[in-house]
C-alpha cells in the first residue's frame, strides 16, 4: 500500500468523524425543532439565528460540566460501556458509501460487518446498565439485552432477500444491483427491517431499556456529563446509520437522476430521519412482552417468510 | 320495620334530630358498631354498599371526647347514611370496619394518625399522611394550629439518621424477597408518580407481586387549616385541594356552608357556577389525557392537551381574574357577574374543542399501540369498585352510570341535556374512553348553560350570610358596617353539620361542615376521591408488569394535592 | 504488517483467555471472553476467513455472550468476598490431558513449515455457502436436525410447571 493511499483513508476517517459529529448535533437540533413542529411550539429558537447555534450550546454545556462517577458504580465497566455505542457505530460507517466513489472500505463481507458490529453496541446499554449498580439501570439494561436479541435476528434475515437479489454483501455491490430501488422488490424485508432498526436504536415505540415514565431514565440513570453525552451520540449517530442502510439496502443509494450522487444519498437518508423524528411524535411505547412477541412472532417468521419467497421466485426468474 | 326502627331496636341506634343536610344520622354505642355496620351493607333495605367517608371531630372546645362518624352511602337508595360513635378523649379505642369494607383501612390509619384513635383489629395500625416520628395527633384540638405556637422544631443528627434508616426500603436480601425477586422502590420522586407519591413495588422479573403505596408527602393539613379561617376565607384554599379542578373545589364546599345557612344562590350564580365547573371538568380530563398518554410512552398528548388548556384558562382568566385557582364561588353566590365579552370567548372554545377531542382520539383510543397497552390492564370489577370506593369515571368505565349530577341533581343540573358515558370493561381503556365521552357531554353543557344564562343578581339577598358587595359599601354606611364586621371579623353561621358531595372530575368530592356558630368551621372534612382511588393500586396492579403499574396509576386519575389535601 | 498484527492480536486473544482464570468477578470475566472472542474474529480475518470472522462476532460475541450477560445481570452474580481461588479436587488428571495437547501443539507448531503468506487464500462467503450446501449437506442437515431437538427439549423443560 503506497503513502499516499494511506494518507487518503486517514484523511477520509477524520472528515467522516468531524462530518458525522456535526451532522449528528444538527440532527439533534433539527429533530427538536421537527418535533415542535408537529406538537404546536417552537422548539430551540434562541440560540444564534433560528437557534442554530443550540447544538454548540450542548455540547459546550456537556463537555464542562463535571464528570462525576456515583461511588457505588463499577469503575472499570462504567467508564467502559458509553464508549461502545458510539464507537460501533462510527467503525460501521467505514463501509458505507455516500456515492459511486465515496466510501472509506468496501468489504467483501460488508453486510455481516455492520450486522456484527450492531450486535456488539449493545454492550454499551448493558453493561451501562449493570455497572450502574443500581436498580433502575439494571432493569433497562436488562430489557435492551432482551430486546436486541429478538430483533438482531429478523433484522439479519431481512436482509437476506437484498443480498439474494444482489449476490454480495458488499453494500457498494448492492447499490449497483439496484436498477429498481429494492424496496419495491423486497417491500417486506423493508418493513422488517426498519422496524428492527428503530429498535435497534431503541427509539419510540421501542425505547423500552430508557422508558423514563417507569425506569426514571433507563440505563443511563447514573450517568451525567459528557458520558451521558456519549450514550446519546451513539442513538443519534445509530439513527444515522440504520437510515443510511435503508437507503442504501432498499432506496438505491446514491442513484438518482438530475442531482449529484451525494446529495441524492443525503436526501434519501433524511427522509428517514425524519421518518423516526416523525414516528417518536406519534405513537406510544409497546410494553416488555409485547415487544417480545413482536419481535419473535410477526417479526421473525415475516423475514423467514421473505427469504422463502425471494428463493422461490428468483428461482422462478431465471 | 323501617330501616330507622330497626336500627334502634336492635343496635340501640338513637336517631338524632335531622341535621342542616337531611342526611339521616344515628348515634350508636361503641360495642354496637360492628355488627351495625355489618348488617347495614349486607342485610338493610336499602343496603348501604359504600363506606363513602370515615373520620372524627375533637369535640373538645365544645363538650368533650371524641365523635367518630361514618358516612355510608346506597346505591340501590341513593341515600347516605351518617352514624355518630361517641369515644372518650383519652385512649379512645374502636373496633376496625376493614373486614366489612376495605376501603376502611386507610381511613383508619388516617383516624388514627390525625385523632391518636386506637382501631381494634386494624391490620397496619401506622400513620399515613403525618411521618411515623410525628408527635401528637394534629386534628386534635390540643394540637397547635400555627407553627408559632409550637416548640422549634429540632432535629438532632442522631434522630435524623434513625429516621432516614427507617424508611429504607427493604434490600432485596431481607427476608420477604424470594427467589429471583426484587424490590422496587419508586418514587418519592420519579417521572412515573405524577407528584410526590412513594411505591415500594416487589417485582419478580418484571411481574408485579405487591406493590405498598407510601402516601403523605403532599399533606398540607387542610382540614386543620379550616379551622382557623374564617367560613369565606377558606374558599381559596379548596381550589388547591384537586389544584387541577379549581372551582369544582369551591363547589361541594360553598354548597355545603349555603345549606348549613339556608341559604340559595340566585339563577344567575348557579349557571355560572355550572358552566365553570364544567369548564374546570374539561381542564381537569385535558391534563390527564396529558399525563396518562405520557405515561403509556406517547410524546404528543401532552402538547396538544395542554395547548387547548391554555385556552381554556384564557377564557377562566376573562370571567374570574385567575387561571388554575379562581377562588370565586361565594357563599350565597359568586365573586363577579360575568364580563364583556364572556359569551365570545366561551363560544371560541368550545367552537375548537370537538376537533381536538377527535384528535385526542386518534393519538390515544384509535392508537392500535394505546389499545394494546392500556385493553384488560387495571380492571376493576362494579363490585370491586363499589367495595372500594371508587367513583367517578373510573367507577363509569365498569358500567354503573353513577354521576350525581343525574342522580342527584344540585346546583339545577337536572335541567340540562346531557348523557352518563359509561363503558363496561372497567379497565385502562375504558376509563380513556368515558373520559374522553365526557369532555363531550361537558361541552354539551357549557353551551346550554351559555345558552340560558338568567339575568339578574349574582349574590344571595341574605346580608347575613353572604359577603356584601364591594362597589356597594363604598356607597351607604349600612352595606359598609357589613362589610367591614364580615371580612374582618367573619361571620357567623348557624350551627350545624352539612355534607354536600358533588361530582367533581374525579370521582365524588365531599366537605362535610361542622358547625359550632362561631366565624371559622368547628371541623372541616374532605372526601376526596384520589384517597380510595390510589388505595385499590395494589388490588387491581398485582400479577401485571412493571410498564402497567405506570399506566395503572395513570388512568385511575389521581392528584396528590387531592390524595394527600 | 499482517505478522505485527496477527502477534497482536494472538497476544491478546491468549491475554485475556488467561484473565478469565483470575478475575473475580464474572462479568469482569464475561468481558474478557468477549475480547478474546473478538480476537479470535480478527485471527479468522487475517488467515482469509471473513465470514467466519463475522459470524463469530455475530453469534458469539454479539448473541451468545448477551445471553451469559442477561443471566448474570438477572441472577445478580457477584464474586463472593472472602472466597479463595482453589483448584478443584479432580484437577490432576485434566491437567495432564491439558499438557498433552499443549506438547502436541508445540510439536505441530514448530515443525510445520509455515510462512504467513504461502496459505494465504482468502475463502469468500460464496465458497463456504457452496461448501456448506454441496459437500457438507448432510452434516449440516444432521446438526441442524440435533439443534431442533435440543431447541424442543429446552422448551419441554422450561415449560412452567402444568396446573
Amino acid at each position: 500500500m503506497s503513502f499516499g493511499h494511506w494518507f487518503l483513508t486517514l484523511g477520509g476517517m477524520v472528515l467522516m468523524l468531524g462530518g458525522l459529529l456535526v451532522t449528528v448535533a444538527f440532527m439533534v437540533y433539527a429533530e427538536r425543532r421537527v418535533l415542535a413542529l408537529f406538537q404546536d411550539r417552537l422548539g430551540p429558537n434562541r440560540a444564534g439565528p433560528l437557534g442554530l447555534l443550540q447544538p454548540l450550546a450542548d455540547a459546550l454545556k456537556l463537555l464542562t460540566k463535571e464528570s462525576f462517577a456515583p461511588p457505588f458504580v463499577d469503575r472499570m465497566v462504567y467508564e467502559l460501556a458509553p464508549v461502545i455505542v458510539p464507537l460501533t457505530v462510527l467503525m460501521s460507517f467505514a463501509v458505507v458509501p455516500l456515492s459511486d466513489a465515496w466510501w472509506l472500505a468496501d468489504l467483501n463481507v460488508a453486510l455481516l460487518y455492520v450486522l456484527a458490529l450492531s450486535s456488539l453496541g449493545v454492550y454499551g446499554i448493558i453493561l451501562g446498565g449493570w455497572s450502574s449498580n443500581s436498580k433502575y439501570p439494571l432493569l433497562g439494561g436488562l430489557r435492551a439485552a432482551a430486546q436486541m436479541i429478538s430483533y438482531e435476528l429478523p433484522m439479519g434475515l431481512a436482509l437476506v432477500g437484498v443480498v439474494m437479489l444482489a449476490g454480495s454483501f458488499s453494500l457498494v455491490d448492492i447499490v449497483n444491483a439496484q436498477d429498481v430501488p429494492f424496496i419495491v422488490l423486497q417491500p417486506v424485508g423493508f418493513l422488517v427491517f426498519m422496524v428492527c432498526g428503530v429498535a435497534e436504536v431503541n427509539r419510540l415505540p421501542f425505547d423500552l431499556p430508557e422508558a423514563e415514565n417507569e425506569l426514571a431514565s433507563g440505563y443511563n440513570t447514573e450517568y451525567g456529563g459528557m458520558r451521558f453525552a456519549l450514550f446519546y451520540l451513539g442513538e443519534y449517530m445509530g439513527v444515522l446509520l440504520i437510515a443510511s442502510l435503508v437507503t442504501v439496502l432498499f432506496l438505491g443509494g446514491w442513484r438518482g437522476p438530475w442531482l449529484p450522487d451525494v446529495v441524492w444519498f443525503a436526501l434519501k437518508t433524511f427522509s428517514v430521519v425524519f421518518l423516526f423524528y416523525w414516528l417518536r411524535t406519534s405513537v406510544p411505547r409497546l410494553r416488555y412482552d409485547q415487544l417480545m412477541d413482536f419481535g419473535w412472532k410477526i417479526m421473525l417468521p415475516a423475514a423467514l417468510v421473505n427469504i422463502v419467497i425471494t428463493a422461490v421466485v428468483g428461482i422462478a426468474w431465471m | 320495620m323501617s330501616l330507622s326502627e330497626e336500627l334502634q331496636s336492635r343496635f340501640q341506634a338513637q336517631a338524632t334530630s335531622l341535621p342542616k343536610d337531611a342526611v339521616e344520622t344515628y348515634h350508636i354505642p361503641k360495642d354496637q358498631l360492628t355488627p351495625a355496620l355489618r348488617f347495614l351493607k349486607h342485610e338493610s333495605d336499602p343496603a348501604y354498599d359504600m363506606l363513602f367517608d370515615l373520620s372524627a371531630v375533637d369535640e373538645a372546645a365544645r363538650g368533650d371526647g371524641l365523635t367518630v362518624f361514618y358516612h355510608l352511602l346506597s346505591f340501590s337508595a341513593n341515600r347516605v347514611l351518617r352514624l355518630y360513635v361517641s369515644l372518650p378523649a383519652v385512649q379512645p379505642i374502636i373496633p376496625t370496619a376493614c373486614e366489612i369494607w376495605p376501603v376502611a383501612n386507610w381511613y383508619e390509619r388516617e383516624l388514627y394518625d390525625m385523632f391518636g384513635v386506637d382501631i381494634v383489629g386494624h391490620p397496619n395500625l401506622r400513620r399515613i399522611l403525618m411521618p411515623d416520628y410525628w408527635e401528637g395527633h394534629p386534628l386534635r384540638k390540643d394540637h397547635p394550629n400555627r407553627a408559632t405556637e409550637m416548640e422549634p422544631y429540632r432535629l438532632p443528627d442522631e434522630r435524623y439518621r434513625r429516621i432516614l434508616e427507617s424508611v429504607q426500603a427493604d434490600d432485596d436480601t431481607e427476608s420477604g424477597a424470594g427467589e429471583g425477586e426484587m424490590i422496587l422502590n419508586i418514587g418519592p420522586n420519579h417521572p412515573g408518580t405524577h407528584g410526590i407519591l412513594r411505591l415500594i413495588v416487589q417485582l419478580e422479573g418484571e411481574e408485579i407481586q405487591d406493590v405498598r403505596p407510601d402516601i403523605g408527602f403532599h399533606h398540607r393539613g387542610a382540614e386543620k387549616m379550616a379551622e382557623r379561617q374564617t367560613y369565606h376565607t377558606y374558599i381559596p384554599y379548596t381550589d388547591r385541594i384537586d389544584y387541577l379542578a379549581g372551582a369544582q373545589n369551591e363547589l361541594p364546599y360553598v354548597l355545603a356552608v349555603e345549606h348549613l345557612a339556608g341559604i340559595t344562590a340566585p339563577p344567575r350564580a348557579q349557571v355560572t357556577r355550572v358552566m365553570l365547573c364544567e369548564l374546570f371538568r374539561i381542564a381537569s380530563h385535558l391534563v390527564w389525557i396529558a399525563s396518562f398518554g405520557h405515561d403509556v410512552g406517547a410524546m404528543a398528548p401532552p402538547f396538544f392537551a395542554f395547548r387547548e388548556r391554555e385556552r381554556l384558562f384564557d377564557v377562566v382568566e376573562l370571567i374570574t381574574g385567575g387561571r388554575m385557582h379562581p377562588a370565586f364561588f361565594r357563599i350565597g353566590g359568586v365573586a363577579l357577574d360575568l364580563p364583556d365579552g364572556w359569551r365570545e370567548a366561551v363560544n371560541n372554545f368550545i367552537k375548537r374543542m370537538p376537533k381536538a377531542v377527535e384528535e385526542y382520539e386518534s393519538l390515544l383510543t384509535r392508537n392500535p399501540i394505546f389499545r394494546a397497552r392500556t385493553r384488560g390492564i387495571g380492571t376493576l370489577t362494579t363490585e370491586q369498585a363499589i367495595e372500594w370506593g371508587v367513583s367517578g369515571p373510573n367507577l363509569r368505565a365498569c358500567g354503573l352510570p353513577w354521576d350525581l349530577r343525574k342522580i342527584k341533581p344540585y346546583s339545577g343540573y337536572d335541567e340540562y341535556d346531557f348523557d352518563v358515558p359509561t363503558a363496561h370493561e372497567g379497565d385502562a381503556l375504558a376509563r380513556t374512553e368515558v373520559r374522553l365521552a365526557e369532555i363531550r357531554q361537558s361541552l354539551r353543557i357549557v353551551e346550554q348553560a351559555m345558552a340560558r344564562m338568567p339575568k339578574g343578581p349574582i349574590l344571595a339577598k341574605e346580608a347575613r350570610y353572604a359577603l356584601p358587595r364591594k362597589d356597594r359599601a363604598l356607597q351607604d354606611i349600612e352595606t359598609l358596617i357589613h362589610h367591614f364586621i364580615a371580612v374582618g371579623w367573619g361571620m357567623t353561621f348557624p350551627p350545624g353539620e352539612s355534607l354536600f358531595i358533588t361530582e367533581a372530575p374525579k370521582g365524588m368530592n365531599g366537605y362535610f361542615v361542622v358547625s359550632d356558630g362561631t366565624p371559622h368551621p368547628y371541623r372541616l372534612r374532605i372526601r376526596t376521591p384520589s384517597f380510595p382511588h390510589v388505595q385499590c393500586v395494589p388490588i387491581i396492579a398485582r400479577g401485571h408488569m412493571l410498564s402497567d403499574l405506570i399506566v395503572i396509576l395513570g388512568s385511575l386519575d389521581y392528584v396528590l394535592a387531592d390524595l394527600d389535601r | 504488517m499482517y505478522k505485527l498484527i496477527f502477534y497482536l492480536t494472538a497476544v491478546i486473544a491468549i491475554g485475556a483467555a488467561g484473565a478469565i482464570l483470575i478475575v473475580r468477578h464474572p462479568v469482569h470475566a464475561a468481558l474478557y471472553l468477549i475480547a478474546s472472542l473478538l480476537a479470535l474474529a480478527l485471527l479468522f480475518f487475517l488467515l482469509g476467513a471473513p465470514l467466519v470472522a463475522a459470524l463469530q462476532v455475530i453469534l458469539y460475541a454479539g448473541a451468545i455472550m448477551v445471553l451469559f450477560l442477561f443471566v448474570m445481570m438477572v441472577m445478580d452474580l457477584r464474586p463472593a468476598s472472602n472466597e479463595r481461588l482453589a483448584l478443584p479436587k479432580g484437577w490432576r488428571v485434566p491437567t495432564l490431558l491439558v499438557a498433552a495437547l499443549a506438547v502436541e501443539l508445540a510439536v505441530v507448531v514448530f515443525q510445520a513449515p509455515l510462512s504467513g503468506d504461502e496459505i494465504w487464500v482468502s475463502v469468500g462467503p460464496k465458497a463456504v455457502g457452496q461448501s456448506l450446501f454441496g459437500t457438507y449437506l448432510i452434516a449440516v442437515e444432521v446438526a441442524a436436525i440435533l439443534l431442533l431437538a435440543a431447541l424442543v427439549a429446552v422448551l419441554y423443560l422450561s415449560r412452567r410447571s402444568r396446573p
